[in-house]
């Protein structure tokens, strides 16, 4: 028996090629709007792998540092380091703000990193595509390539200007802006300098105070601005375990004895996924049933459209006398290739344009595989409505009159 | 439309499922989370190394004179602006003396009159004393009374105790006078040292207590970096070692200078090491004081040793080390790490040798079983 | 009686029920030799397409009997449980439109049919071959239908319908779209395969061109055929 179906992609082999196509594109879309939560996930993911963390100290009864805002002195870390069960403990500042480079600027989250060993100090980019690592404790920065910047870049952040020594790949806040990491006490005076008119104007305001310039006490208001001018906060204070210790136990005893907020990496990737970007997921599921739905309905569309096109040849085989088995499975098996050819299409597409998305796309494989059943499935559903009228057409037709 | 045999279209349809599914093929195994992952390599190298420190400080200067009244009063003048160069004894500025030139006059009146009060205790007692040796030579010749005589001797000595008492009036005088000359001279503002006139706090006519700073001097040859350094890898900072110093407004210029000490105690909140550096030459024009200076400070040179760059250090687990290629797959070495330099390189103490390959840059984190794929630029990275 | 051709005794067919019923057949009967080609002509409406679908057992006649060969296959009910395996076994078609199968060639337009039957593949074609070199067509075999003249189409059309060697084959106008001597052509072939294949066969037509080939004549008229000698010209 030869096949049916296959004789008429072949006779219409250019209109099935386009109509593959385009439903290739389609479900390409599909494809790439599921990468686009996996991707959402995976910043999030990334950015608690980036910080080479396993405990996250912030502010008591905050979701920080990365949901919510934290504050903590910044000397906090070195009672935690003497806690049992802790091998480093270091100090960490978030902060999402503009970052400038010449008339331009970028979006970034600026991450203050302790001074430290590379590698072994929690909040370093555990890994860079270019460049070094910092080395100077002041004016250094390591950009995430996704900023656009380039080694030796000369950055402004707030009033400091910082050279790019290095540069790194997939360090991202959750809502996928790049990372430029600077050394912390740079990011603690970013953080509260924010600009020379706001520090004078602030001077201006503690001088026309009268409590602090008070005739006869010299020295007052300089020591009152001199306070004002430093900053000893960060936002968190990451930990690194022992080997052998439990963290759930550390973050107890933390939680327990210095009476902060400790959170595990369970924890924090709840925050994040669940938390922060729930309602965006959403958003891309509704996304993906309306496409899904879409997508069924063109294949549905486009092998009753070809069916219809030949009632005529359908009428004259049953005439003829083919089974409605041969005539229905010759329709299926073009819904199926349509299926797999759209899919063939779709997942090349996805793939190609992944990389050019302004935020990360992740192609999950699994997700693949599972898109690839379900364009199976949505094809036999969708070839359904074709096999019934198929089946429903009368041999008589055929003999004229 | 002209119809393509069966033979042919097949072949048609073939030219194009095909290519469709090898890019199918490639794309799933070279994109994503399958594609095996780019890394560049770095070879180990024996250098030798030159360690050096960063920090950053302000320009300060070493003597900062600040000039004031030592009592209240109103300032009545002052001759200096700021930016002036002054010398030592220059008077600068005058406090208003008030009435002090009044009482200054009427304490000179009062010299003289106690001048002219020596005098004629001076006078009286060259009299009694003219009188005392007459009766003595009278009473000697029995000529007078010894009770007349005593009576003289008694004037005398009255005369010379009127005659003390004046002399220590006068000195009392005196010493009033100079006194108010040395207020007087107080009021004036003079320059204790060769310097610059660096502030000017106050206007002419304004009340001032005692104490507060109206001129602030500085020394311009004395002028030095406080530089802080972070604790953390400022081993080795000691005092003549060679500095550069870029100041803020002249980037990109750098001069030298030297570690004149590093400051006993340390900064216990902000964890830093507190020194001072000296410019070998004061730059021209003069930088302004408080203006912020990187100062990187360089180390003696150490021994040759294998060197890494720090953008090769990974950590895996609680180890540090890095990630060698053996065999076209993927080791980790745990490393001992001896010093750095400010260029990101690293002295290996233990672990590598030189000539050992190990991966310097990598688009994703790496682990043992990692797929690698050596490129000589990790793609889409630096342009 | 031969033991194969066609017989229809006393065949009816009504249309609706009650008071709107239409009766379109009112007993027709008809009978065909094996290697026979008649003509059944009659007026539009006249009951003509009824007759040719009951025949083609593509509707139910309403009463009546139908004789195919030496088997029963109507006699106030279908006889045979597979319509369809009767079509494709027993019954040719040939249409007024050749109605090939666009997307396959011409070997397998006609070896479709005995592939449906489960004939092997190979040896569906080689029996297809076989035909369309009878009908001198074999040098299309490759070809797909639309790269055929109208005779062509209608001979590989002839060549589907006798494929299965049935003791019947219905053709229904199947001149109507050619010139006089394609269609004498067609008639040509249709006599000599219903000689060479022993099978009867039916024409329906109104083309006066044709008219006067066949022997023998069944005209149709409201529901009741009358059959009548015919001229007999041009083929002995």
């Amino acid at each position: 028996m030869i096949s049916l179906a296959g004789r008429d992609i072949l006779h219409a082999w250019g209109k099935f090629v386009f109509t593959g196509l385009g439903l290739g594109l389609l479900i390409g879309v599909t494809l790439v709007m599921a990468g686009v939560y996996r991707g959402m996930v995976d910043d999030g993911k990334a950015l608690l792998d980036n910080s080479g963390a396993d405990l996250w100290v912030v502010q008591k009864d905050t979701l920080g540092p990365y949901a919510e805002s934290s504050s903590l002195n910044d000397d906090v870390y070195r009672s935690i380091r003497a806690m049992p069960g802790v091998a480093r403990a270091a100090n960490a500042t978030y902060l999402t703000m503009q970052v400038r480079k010449g008339d331009g600027d970028v979006r970034a989250m600026v991450v203050g990193i302790a001074p430290g060993q590379p590698a072994s100090t929690p909040g370093w980019p555990p890994y860079l595509v270019a460049g070094r690592q910092i080395t100077r404790a002041h004016y250094e920065a390591v950009a995430d390539v996704a900023s656009g910047f380039a080694l030796g870049d000369r950055i402004a952040i707030r009033r400091n200007h910082y050279t790019v020594v290095g540069l790194t790949r997939r360090m991202v806040s959750s809502s996928g802006d790049p990372m430029i990491f600077i050394p912390l006490k740079d990011a603690q005076e970013a953080q509260f300098l924010k600009d020379n008119d706001a520090i004078r104007q602030s001077r201006r305001r503690t001088a026309a105070n009268p409590v602090f310039s008070r005739p006869g006490q010299p020295g007052v208001l300089e020591a009152v601005i001199a306070s004002q001018s430093t900053n000893a906060f960060v936002n968190t204070v990451l930990v690194r375990l022992e080997p052998g210790h439990a963290a759930d136990a550390v973050a107890d005893a933390i939680r327990r004895w210095k009476r902060l907020t400790v959170y595990t990496r369970p924890q924090m990737e709840d925050i994040l996924v669940g938390k922060l970007i729930a309602t965006s997921a959403r958003q891309i599921g509704m996304f993906l049933a309306i496409l899904a739905v879409v997508s069924a309905a063109i294949v549905a569309f486009i092998i009753y459209s070809l069916t219809m096109d030949k009632i005529r040849e359908i009428a004259v085989l049953k005439l003829i006398g083919t089974r409605n088995r041969t005539i229905a499975a010759m329709i299926m098996q073009q819904a199926l290739a349509l299926g797999v050819l759209g899919f063939v299409v779709g997942k090349i597409s996805a793939s190609l344009a992944a990389p050019y998305f302004p935020k990360y796309v992740l192609l999950v494989p699994l997700d693949s595989i599972a898109g690839f059943f379900a364009v199976l499935v949505i094809c036999v559903l969708a070839s359904l409505v074709a096999i019934r009228i198929a089946l429903a057409v009368d041999p008589a037709e055929a003999i004229g009159g | 439309m002209k119809k393509l045999p069966l033979r042919n279209r097949s072949l048609a349809l073939l030219a194009v499922i095909l290519p469709l599914l090898a890019l199918f093929i490639y794309v799933a195994l070279r994109s994503g989370p399958l594609a095996p992952v780019a890394v560049t390599l770095e070879t180990v190298e024996a250098q030798e190394l030159r360690p050096a420190l960063f920090g950053i400080g302000t320009v300060e200067a070493r003597h900062t004179y600040r000039i004031g009244p030592t009592v209240a009063g109103r300032l009545a003048r002052l001759d200096v602006h700021v930016g002036d160069l002054v010398t030592a004894g220059q008077v600068l500025g005058e406090m208003d003396p008030v009435d002090l030139d009044d009482r200054l006059r009427a304490q000179e009146s009062v010299l003289r009159g106690a001048q002219a009060s020596l005098r004629e205790a001076e006078a009286r007692r060259t009299h009694a004393r003219t009188q005392a040796r007459r009766y003595e030579q009278l009473f000697a010749v029995r000529s007078s009374s010894e009770e007349l005589m005593t009576t003289k001797r008694q004037e005398l000595e009255i005369a010379e105790a009127g005659l003390a008492s004046a002399r220590e009036a006068l000195e009392g005088a005196r010493s009033s006078l100079e006194g108010l000359v040395a207020q007087r001279t107080d009021l004036r503002l003079i320059a204790p040292a060769d310097g610059l006139v660096a502030a000017r706090d106050v206007e002419p006519g304004t009340s001032l207590a005692g104490g507060s700073t109206v001129l602030e001097i500085i020394d311009p040859a004395s002028l030095w970096i406080d530089v802080r350094f972070d604790q953390i890898g400022a081993a080795g900072l000691a005092a003549g070692l060679p500095a550069r110093i870029v100041l803020r407004s002249r980037d990109g210029r750098s001069s030298s200078g030297r570690v004149l000490r590093v400051e006993p105690k340390a900064d216990a909140v902000t964890e830093e090491l507190l020194a001072k550096v000296r410019f070998d030459a004061i730059p021209q024009p003069l930088p302004p004081v408080g203006e912020l200076a990187e100062v990187t400070i360089e180390l003696p040179p150490l021994p040759e040793a294998p060197v890494i760059s720090n953008a090769a250090l990974r950590r895996e687990g609680d180890r540090i080390g890095v990630w060698q290629v053996v065999d076209g797959g993927l080791r980790f070495t745990p490393l001992v790490l001896g010093a750095s330099d400010l260029e990101g390189r690293m002295q290996v103490r233990e672990g590598l040798e030189a000539g050992d390959r190990v991966v310097a840059y990598s688009e994703k984190p790496l682990g043992a079983k990692t797929r690698i794929q050596v490129v000589d630029r990790i793609p889409g990275g630096p342009r | 009686m031969s033991a194969r051709g066609i017989r229809i005794e006393g065949l009816r067919k009504r249309y609706g029920e009650g008071d709107t019923a239409v009766e379109a057949l009112k007993g027709v009967d008809m009978q065909v030799a094996p290697g026979e080609v008649v003509g059944l002509i009659g007026p539009s409406g006249s009951g003509k397409s009824t007759l040719l679908k009951c025949l083609g057992a593509v509707i139910d006649p309403t009463a009546g009997r139908m004789t195919l060969g030496d088997e029963v296959i109507y006699d106030d009910g279908w006889k045979v449980r597979d319509l369809r395996a009767l079509r494709r076994d027993k019954i040719g078609f040939v249409f007024q439109a050749p109605y090939l199968i666009p997307f396959l060639d011409v070997t397998d337009n006609v070896a479709l049919l005995p592939m449906l039957a489960g004939l092997g593949n190979a040896e569906a074609r080689a029996t297809a071959l076989a035909l369309l070199t009878a009908l001198d067509v074999q040098h299309r075999a490759r070809a797909m239908p639309s790269q055929l003249s109208g005779g062509e189409q209608q001979r590989v059309a002839i060549a589907r319908g006798l494929v299965n060697r049935p003791p019947v084959i219905l053709a229904d106008e199947p001149t109507a779209p050619l010139d006089s001597t394609r269609a004498m052509a067609v008639i040509r072939i249709l006599n000599d395969m219903a000689r060479k294949y022993q099978t009867a066969i039916i024409v329906v037509t109104h083309d006066e061109k044709i008219i006067p080939t066949f022997r023998r004549i069944f005209h149709i008229r409201d529901g009741v055929t009358t059959e009548e000698p015919g001229e007999g010209r041009g083929f002995d």
